[in-house]
């Protein structure tokens, strides 16, 4: 009896499987973020977006663009440095419960990661396509792409490698080495960023007009191919947490 | 092992946990194919998706299965061949659709106000219930390519069809004939694509009048095939789970 008063005790004081919160926080993070961010666009690129040499455009847009810089450079640095730093050097020798707990928090840093994905690659991907379409650019720094190339792409880069980086240092399933489709999953869609430096330096020198479907636009495309590396993370994921399930459950 | 090393404590907790991780295992495949699948789509295919007057008898049904039946595909080479779940291709085609509605809902017409029935997407939804269906029935990815891929191209544009032909329907305008979505798009101006690059109704097949739209399709679908079998094996390739060692 006095057993049984102990272990519900413990379960009492012990932290939930899946934290709940924190992954309604997480996913709430990026959807008020993005609301505030196109209610910006909506404001800002008519009033204030249509010419690069306006007085104003520098006031709403370049301001934006090197504000966003430092903050996208110092959350990365804190977060992947926390998560490096903070690594748990006895992976290998976490309680099969404990190591169930840290998949669910590795799961709610996926989340975050396909909520970075969809506003970064389809959001505001295909809204620059309608901009572009509609406005004459005059600059390569445009406000859709201050959203897209500068905002979206690098907090999903962020989100990414934050997600692989807990994997690597709290699971026992990613020890065996580097995991090849998981780091093609969050390297892929990292190299979209650089890849702007391709496609700017091509809208600089060959057309001004748009057509989404051009060459130009193919490097995006192929690397829009290595989100497709979710599919191994899931496979390794259901091998594990098959076999956690399994033990003992008799 | 004790039962108290045990990652769960009771049959009860394994099941929850288990349908806890189903959901949040498929909400991220869902969105982050979405991603992939959406920017893919809109930088091969986007520009016949994106308005109606480029919504022809001839690019838009050749281009638009070829590009569009890769991720299915791909997702299909994953959840069927390791879980047996026969929904691979429709899962892709409903995150494409919801992230190509949501875009051009708030911000084709939101931001930029063109109106929906100028800038709606391409409707891929038979196909893919049909790919799905032949993998299901036959359990054989060969036949699911040559069945499914041609039934993939062949359905694009009978699937269309209800929503694009009152917009084919013709009308003169300032002494020329044209149709009423080549009408639209003289309305809805975008100074960033100027007519001549809209790449619709070229080349000499238009003069087989009627018979473009089919021999399209026909030539789509047998591209279509070729194309599922090696987006089969990307799909493989990337669902595997290899590790390397680090350097």
């Amino acid at each position: 009896m006095a057993a049984t008063t102990e272990s519900v005790k413990a379960d009492a004081a012990e932290a939930p499987l899946l934290n709940v919160k924190n992954l309604v926080l997480g996913s709430l993070l990026y959807i008020i973020f993005y609301g505030w961010v196109r209610w910006y666009e909506g404001v800002y690129g008519w009033s204030a977006g249509l010419d690069s040499f306006a007085p104003e455009f520098e006031t709403y847009w370049m301001n934006f663009l090197y504000i966003e810089f430092v903050l996208e450079v110092s959350t990365a640095g804190i977060l992947w440095g926390y998560l490096w730093k903070s690594r748990d050097r006895k992976v290998l020798s976490i309680t099969p419960r404990e190591e169930l707990r840290r998949h669910f928090t590795h799961w709610t840093w996926l989340v975050c990661y396909a909520w970075a994905i969809y506003y970064g690659a389809s959001y505001f991907t295909e809204q620059d396509g309608t901009w572009h379409q509609t406005i004459v650019r005059d600059t390569d720094f445009t406000p859709s792409h201050i959203i897209e190339f500068y905002l979206s792409y690098p907090i999903y880069i962020i989100t990414g490698g934050a997600a692989f980086l807990y994997a690597k240092t709290r699971l026992p399933a990613y020890q065996k080495g580097l995991p090849l489709q998981y780091l093609v999953s969050v390297v892929g869609p990292f190299m979209i960023l650089p890849n702007v430096g391709l496609n700017e330096w091509g809208h600089t020198f060959w057309f001004m007009e748009e057509l989404f479907v051009a060459p130009l636009h193919y490097g995006f495309v192929f690397f829009g191919w290595a989100a497709l590396g979710v599919l191994g993370v899931v496979n390794i994921e259901v091998a594990s947490i098959s076999k956690l399930l399994k033990k003992d459950l008799a | 092992m004790s039962a108290s090393q045990s990652a769960v404590r009771s049959r009860a907790e394994a099941v929850k946990v288990s349908r806890t991780f189903d959901w949040l295992i498929l909400f991220t495949l869902f969105f982050v194919v979405l991603g992939g699948y959406h920017i893919h789509y809109m930088l091969t295919g986007g520009d016949w998706d994106f308005w109606t007057d480029w919504k022809d008898r001839r690019l838009w049904v050749t281009v638009a299965p070829i590009v569009s039946i890769t991720f299915p595909a791909a997702v299909q080479a994953c959840l069927w061949w390791r879980y047996r779940l026969p929904f691979g291709a429709v899962v892709c085609i409903l995150g494409l659709l919801l992230g190509e509605w949501i875009n051009r809902y708030l911000n084709f017409w939101g931001w930029t106000y063109f109106p929906v029935n100028f800038c709606f997407p391409s409707n891929l939804m038979p196909g893919a219930i049909v790919l799905d269906a032949v993998l299901l029935l036959t359990g054989s990815m060969t036949v699911t390519a040559v069945i499914g891929g041609m039934a993939w191209g062949l359905l694009f544009y009978p699937g269309n069809w209800p929503i694009i032909a009152p917009l084919h329907v013709p009308v003169e305008y300032n002494g020329m004939m044209m149709t009423l979505a080549d009408l639209q798009g003289y309305h809805y101006v975008r100074t960033g694509t100027p007519e001549y690059i809209r790449m619709v109704e070229k080349g000499t097949l238009r003069t087989f009048g009627k018979d473009v739209a089919p021999v399209s399709a026909f030539f789509s679908a047998f591209v279509s095939i070729l194309i599922y079998f090696l987006w089969h094996f990307f799909g493989q390739w990337f669902a595997s789970t290899k590790f390397v060692e680090a350097a």
